[in-house]
């Protein structure tokens, strides 16, 4: 197979994450930007337990929707979801086949494609069908290129960036369900021991509308108290730069940019951070990106749309203060 | 216990803007002005595995490189961070191939050097970001595989290592034989080689292997024969309208402030 | 009575001075052995030529331990070091006189040599030191400054010192008052001493007494005379040698080259590995406290303490004495001083190595030791990690730095060498000055003072590479002698003949350090050339400004090459007000704190040492504080700007004030 999509050809969006919520409607939402150009058919592939009323949401968008039950865990039993995946695509033969942004879609991606003998790529911001193939617009260079990568075998296994993707809305026709169990077919040669989840109060932070991050400048991790202090006030999550995590302050989990989490919210409040590439990678889907730092020219506010010059010192504490007093 | 690094070379990620420019018609960075490093969690990689040797004793490593001339730089680092062995796979091509392709290339090369208790590779690279090496290597040698490792242990069935997750971490058993690729962590910043072991890195014999050695036909490598390749590469265009708040004194601005944020949070 | 016959009895009143000869045998061999154990200690060292040139090092002999220059500069503890060292200099002086004229048969001791020396002299010096002990003894007791040790070695000196004077006035005014010396008045404490006896004691009485306190005062004598060699007491003899064998270079010049090729182990963790010069360092070390005093990193609160790390070394080389093979043992960690925290804390600013009065070299052994934990250990301070590993892949030290080589140059017609190979001066920019922000307005302002003076230059661009500064004050030697053999070629490929910078730090390196890496070209600060160019007229100032102006020393400049002038003279033509003088300037200059690799950490506020700086700065009533050099100007930028709450006070490079002050051109 050379070309990657033609007249009539499916799209397939797997959705891992078992709600229907921001990162779902994106994905469903690029998918279907591609199921319009080809004419083919939108095929959702859910994993996990769903709820009816997030699969009637689902189920409004796509013109099919595939239950996988699978009574493993999302991550422990890869070796049986891509052999499920696997018999899927060669049963519908998609153009593309996109996922999410998360570890697990990380991993499956290439695996997938290879057994496919497909293309893939990652980290998707835009997708487009250019002679018949998928195109993939992604940040590269650590954020200072973008290129325009072209997916030469099909199926295109492509992860996006699902919430930089506007939603779907509702076909005139609802698709039709069909329900499959996932069978354990190749013995899990990984076998999963632990689990263990980072003390977090609130959402996600993908999922977060207003982050507030510290960075390098911080020096430690002290001030970051203050900083969960400032963000307990107006509801905000908190998120570091790489530095910052991987001096040990704070936990890997926080860690925004090109390897960790890409945010969208609607306020990104970077504190004592200069804003390299890299972090920026994370943010570029943020709404509102306001900082705090000493360095008029740190490149961080290049992109924010407002700015405080000052040492953090003296603005966390009385705009904590001042904040909780707005809220009364 | 033998294990296995592959490092990759790439444009220093901390190029500065003014001398990041891209070469149009190879469109990849153009790296007439630019320092060639080791890719940071290929070295996370190699010191994951510097550990386990240390932790388990009688190891020997092995760090193989798919890349140009250059790469023996960063080869001889690793050897410096006294790696045992070192593998440079001659990239001759015109084009530098996509994930596929590399995996592939490294493949030949890994079965041709012998079998490994684990292979290591970087969770990804800091130039095309791709992060996909490691799976379609796991995939081409047919050997378990996890990705976002930053603690591995030594068990009697092979090993326990430890994954990070979106929100927080996951404990494993694997298998020996497995392709694990390796994130940041604060307990694996790679180690400072010493001078005598720098000294002793200069002196040491690194395995040049080229494609005719792999019985890999360099004809049919081309952009057109990867899987993905780039169409348009470009510096994208930053507008800054960042507005600095000023105010007469520090209480003021910071009153402008919080009413800045306000104004956002009264919006959800 | 004829002034010619003027003599006195030796050994009045003493019988049986046998006993006298004989104890000074085992005097003699106790003391002996004292000072053989000292030099077996130094000979353990490795060999350092520090012989040569004999008359410089007799001159420096002649100002420093004669005339007493550098204790002099602390002038209260000055003083009565000079009382108690002429004095007892003296002393010794004319007990030779004594010995010659008594055992020798030299009829030496009479006549107008024997009033005015031997009498008046003698009393008078004698009374100066009694005075001195005093003065000496109420610094530790009442005035103890911050880093004097309180020792029970050094209360005894005093005590002994006080008791072998004070008795050797009663013995001389009890022999005057019982013999009725008719020469008595030309030994003023002496015959006063003689006047109060007369009136209470019997002239039996005062020959008994005089017969106790002389065996007395010689038992002291000699008792002391063998216990000095154990103590610091024998820093009259160490101190002079040391001064002797002092560093000749500048001080900029005095850190040792490694030889890749033939050395065992890189840098030291055993005082084997010291030279022999070291080792004597330890023993020359009087526990004064200056180098400590004037210490940055001490003064600002940190554990860095110079002179506990001469006076640990010290410990370890005597308890090291008694078992043979302790030599080899490590020292690194094993006292506060020499742990590993305070090697780091170092600027090598040199201050210690410049305040020292007997010549010890502090600051190079903290740098041998920060090379073992660098080069053999690979373990130390993780900022100094991330910069050494950015000079060693970027070759510059400003890890995280957004800026190229170029990037100041944005906008300027600025030539780069490949482009005009017949320039007459490269002008090494430096990575301070072109990836910090805040000297690349000084480094624009250079090359524009540069072009106004009709001078033809080029800069180096991205060829540029750190000159290995840092990374050797960092304790990477090897990466050192990498980068100097990488930048000797890159001009030696374009013939490079003579270089400006204005970083102190780049020139240091060039001038001093380079040479010996085989680097062949001139090289100016660019305070000196600026200068030459005012000299030749070459810079047309315009009316000046009416800045108030300080002058912040650079350490490289003032300390490390003791260039202090070139930018005095300068400023001067900057400002129609007086240049103003910090309270240390010049050599005594204090540290900005950004040297030895310090300005890549980042330290609790309270502990930075260019707060120290800008206090002192703040206290004047200067507008502008000059700097010249990228490292102070950041530092002291930061310090000023930490410290100065609403006053107006700017940090100005000297290219930019001259700048200023230049005519426009037409």
């Amino acid at each position: 197979m050379s070309e990657t999509s033609g007249n009539g050809s499916d799209i397939l969006c797997v959705l891992s994450s078992n709600e229907w919520d921001r990162s779902a409607e994106g994905l469903v939402g690029a998918g279907r930007l591609l199921s319009d150009k080809t004419g083919g058919k939108l095929i959702a592939v859910t994993l996990g337990e769903w709820q009816d009323s997030a699969l009637k949401q689902l189920g409004a968008r796509c013109h099919q929707v595939r239950v996988g039950q699978t009574q493993v865990s999302v991550s422990g039993g890869i070796e049986s979801m891509l052999d499920y995946l696997v018999k899927l695509a060669e049963e519908i033969q998609p153009a593309s086949i996109l996922f999410g942004n998360g570890t697990v879609e990380e991993e499956i991606s290439p695996r997938l494609a290879f057994r496919l003998g497909g293309s893939s790529i990652g980290d998707a911001q835009a997708l487009t069908i250019s002679n018949n193939r998928i195109q993939v617009t992604r940040s590269v260079y650590g954020g200072k290129a973008t290129a325009v990568m072209e997916l030469q075998k099909s199926p295109a296994v492509v992860w996006i960036r699902s919430r930089a993707f506007p939603p779907a809305g509702p076909l005139p026709q609802s698709g039709s369900f069909e329900t499959t169990v996932i069978q354990e077919t190749s013995p899990e040669s990984i076998e999963l021991l632990q689990h263990h989840e980072d003390a977090s109060e609130g959402v996600s932070l993908e999922e977060a509308t207003m982050i507030v991050s510290g960075g390098r400048g911080l020096g430690g991790p002290e001030p970051f108290e203050d900083l969960k202090a400032l963000a307990a006030t107006i509801g905000a999550e908190m998120a570091a730069s790489r530095a910052a995590c991987d001096a040990g302050w704070v936990p890997h989990s926080w860690q925004v940019g090109q390897t960790g989490k890409k945010v969208t919210p609607e306020l990104y409040l970077a504190v004592a951070m200069s804003g390299s590439s890299q972090h920026m990678m994370g943010i570029t889907d943020a709404r509102n990106i306001a900082a705090v730092n000493t360095d008029p020219d740190a490149p961080i506010f290049k992109h924010c749309r407002f700015g405080i010059v000052e040492d953090y010192r003296n603005v966390i504490g009385p705009l904590t203060e001042k904040l909780k007093s707005r809220k009364k | 216990m033998k294990l296995l690094v592959c490092i990759k070379q790439i444009l220093d990620p901390e190029i500065p803007v003014r001398d990041f420019s891209i070469d149009r018609e190879k469109l990849e960075a153009d790296s007439a002005n630019a320092n060639q490093v080791t890719n940071i969690f290929c070295e996370n990689a190699l010191e994951t595995a510097l550990q386990l040797r240390d932790s388990v004793g009688e190891s020997s490593i092995t760090v193989i490189c798919f890349g140009r001339e250059s790469a023996e730089d960063s080869l001889r680092k690793a050897l410096a961070m006294k790696a045992d062995e070192a593998c440079l796979v001659m990239n001759d091509l015109n084009h530098t191939p996509d994930s596929a392709t590399t995996a592939h290339v490294l493949a030949s090369a890994i079965e041709s050097l012998g079998s490994f208790d684990l292979i290591f590779t970087g969770r990804e690279s800091g130039d095309w970001g791709n992060g996909q090496t490691g799976a379609y290597l796991a995939e081409e040698l047919k050997v378990p595989y996890l990705p976002f490792v930053d603690d591995i242990k030594q068990t009697d069935k092979g090993f326990e290592v430890r994954r990070q997750t979106e929100s927080g971490w996951e404990r494993y058993g694997i298998p020996a034989s497995s392709v694990v690729t390796i994130t940041n962590s604060d307990h694996n910043l790679p180690r400072i080689p010493k001078t005598r072991d720098i000294m002793m890195s200069h002196r040491k014999t690194i395995t040049r292997v080229s494609f005719e050695d792999l019985k890999i036909r360099k004809d049919e490598l081309n952009p057109q024969s990867d899987s993905v390749r780039p169409v348009k590469l470009f510096v994208p265009e930053k507008e800054s309208a960042c507005e600095f708040i000023e105010g007469e004194n520090l209480n003021a601005k910071i009153d402008q402030l919080a009413d800045k944020i306000m104004e956002i949070r009264s919006t959800l | 009575m004829n002034p010619s016959d003027a003599t006195r009895e030796v050994l009045w009143n003493i019988s049986n001075s046998w006993i006298m000869y004989a104890l000074l045998l085992p005097t003699l061999l106790i003391a002996g052995n004292g000072i053989l154990l000292r030099i077996k200690r130094w000979k353990k060292g490795r060999p350092v030529d520090r012989l040569d040139r004999p008359l410089e090092r007799l001159q420096n002999v002649w100002r420093h331990a004669v005339l007493q220059r550098r204790t002099m500069r602390n002038r209260y503890a000055g003083i009565f070091h000079a009382f108690i060292f002429w004095g007892f200099i003296t002393l010794t002086l004319a007990t030779t006189v004594v010995f010659l004229h008594h055992d020798f048969g030299w009829q030496i001791m009479q006549g107008r040599f024997y009033l005015y020396f031997q009498s008046l002299f003698v009393d008078l010096l004698g009374l100066l030191a009694l005075i001195g002990v005093g003065m000496a003894a109420w610094r530790r007791a009442f005035l103890q400054p911050r880093f004097l040790v309180q020792s029970s070695e050094a209360t005894w000196i005093l005590v002994l010192a006080f008791i072998i004077l004070g008795t050797g006035f009663l013995l001389e005014g009890w022999r005057i008052a019982a013999t009725d010396d008719p020469w008595g008045n030309w030994s003023p404490v002496g015959s006063l001493i003689a006047t109060f006896s007369i009136h209470w004691m019997s002239v039996e009485t005062m020959q008994f007494f005089h017969w106790g306190v002389w065996w007395f005062h010689l038992l002291l004598v000699f008792g002391f005379i063998a216990w000095a060699p154990y103590t610091k007491m024998l820093h009259p003899l160490t101190a002079t040698l040391n001064i002797y064998a002092a560093n000749l270079k500048p001080i900029g010049a005095s850190l040792k080259t490694i030889d890749f090729e033939s050395e065992e182990s890189f840098g030291i963790n055993r005082l084997d590995h010291f030279t022999w010069k070291d080792l004597m360092d330890l023993d020359a070390c009087t526990e004064c406290g200056r180098c400590t005093a004037v210490c940055p990193a001490a003064t600002a609160g940190k554990s860095l303490s110079p002179r506990d790390i001469i006076l640990d070394l010290r410990e370890k080389s005597r308890i090291s004495n008694k078992r043979e093979t302790t030599f080899s043992d490590p020292i690194i960690g094993t006292a506060p001083s020499l742990s590993t925290e305070s090697l780091w804390q170092c600027t090598s600013c040199a201050a210690c190595v410049e305040s020292c009065p007997v010549s010890i070299e502090q600051f190079p052994k903290i740098i041998d030791m920060r090379r073992f934990q660098v080069m053999e250990e690979a373990v130390f301070p993780e900022p100094m990690q991330q910069a050494l590993a950015s000079i060693e892949s970027r070759g510059h030290p400003f890890s995280g730095s957004r800026f190229s080589r170029l990037d100041w140059t944005e906008g300027l017609n600025i030539p780069e060498i490949k482009d005009r190979p017949d320039a007459e001066v490269l002008v090494w920019t430096g990575c301070g000055g072109s990836l910090v922000e805040r000297n690349q307005k000084s480094s624009r302002a250079l090359t524009k003072i540069l072009d106004r003076a009709g001078i033809s230059y080029a800069i180096l661009g991205r060829e540029e590479k750190c000159t290995g500064d840092p990374a050797r004050r960092m304790g990477n030697e090897f990466l050192f002698q990498e980068l100097a053999k990488q930048n000797i070629q890159t001009f030696e490929k374009y013939k490079v003949k003579t270089v400006v910078t204005s970083c102190a730090h780049c020139f240091n390196t060039f001038r001093n350090e380079y040479p010996e890496q085989g680097g062949q070209f001139e090289v100016f600060h660019h305070s000196e050339y600026l200068k030459r160019l005012l000299d030749q007229g070459k810079l047309p100032m315009k009316s000046s400004s009416d800045r108030k102006i300080t002058l912040h020393d650079p350490c490289y400049l003032s300390r490390h090459n003791h260039m202090t002038e070139d930018a005095r003279s300068l400023l001067q033509q900057t400002s129609s007000q007086p240049l103003i003088e910090l309270e240390r300037n010049r050599q005594n200059s204090f540290c900005c704190g950004g040297g030895g690799g310090l300005s890549f950490t980042e330290e609790p506020s309270e502990q930075r040492v260019n707060r120290q700086r800008a206090d002192e700065i703040l206290k004047t009533d200067v507008d502008t504080v000059a700097v010249a050099c990228p490292f102070c100007t950041t530092m002291l930028e930061d310090g000023i700007n930490a410290c100065k709450g609403s006053r107006d006070i700017k940090v100005k490079e000297l290219s930019e004030l001259i700048l200023e002050s230049l005519e426009t051109e037409e």
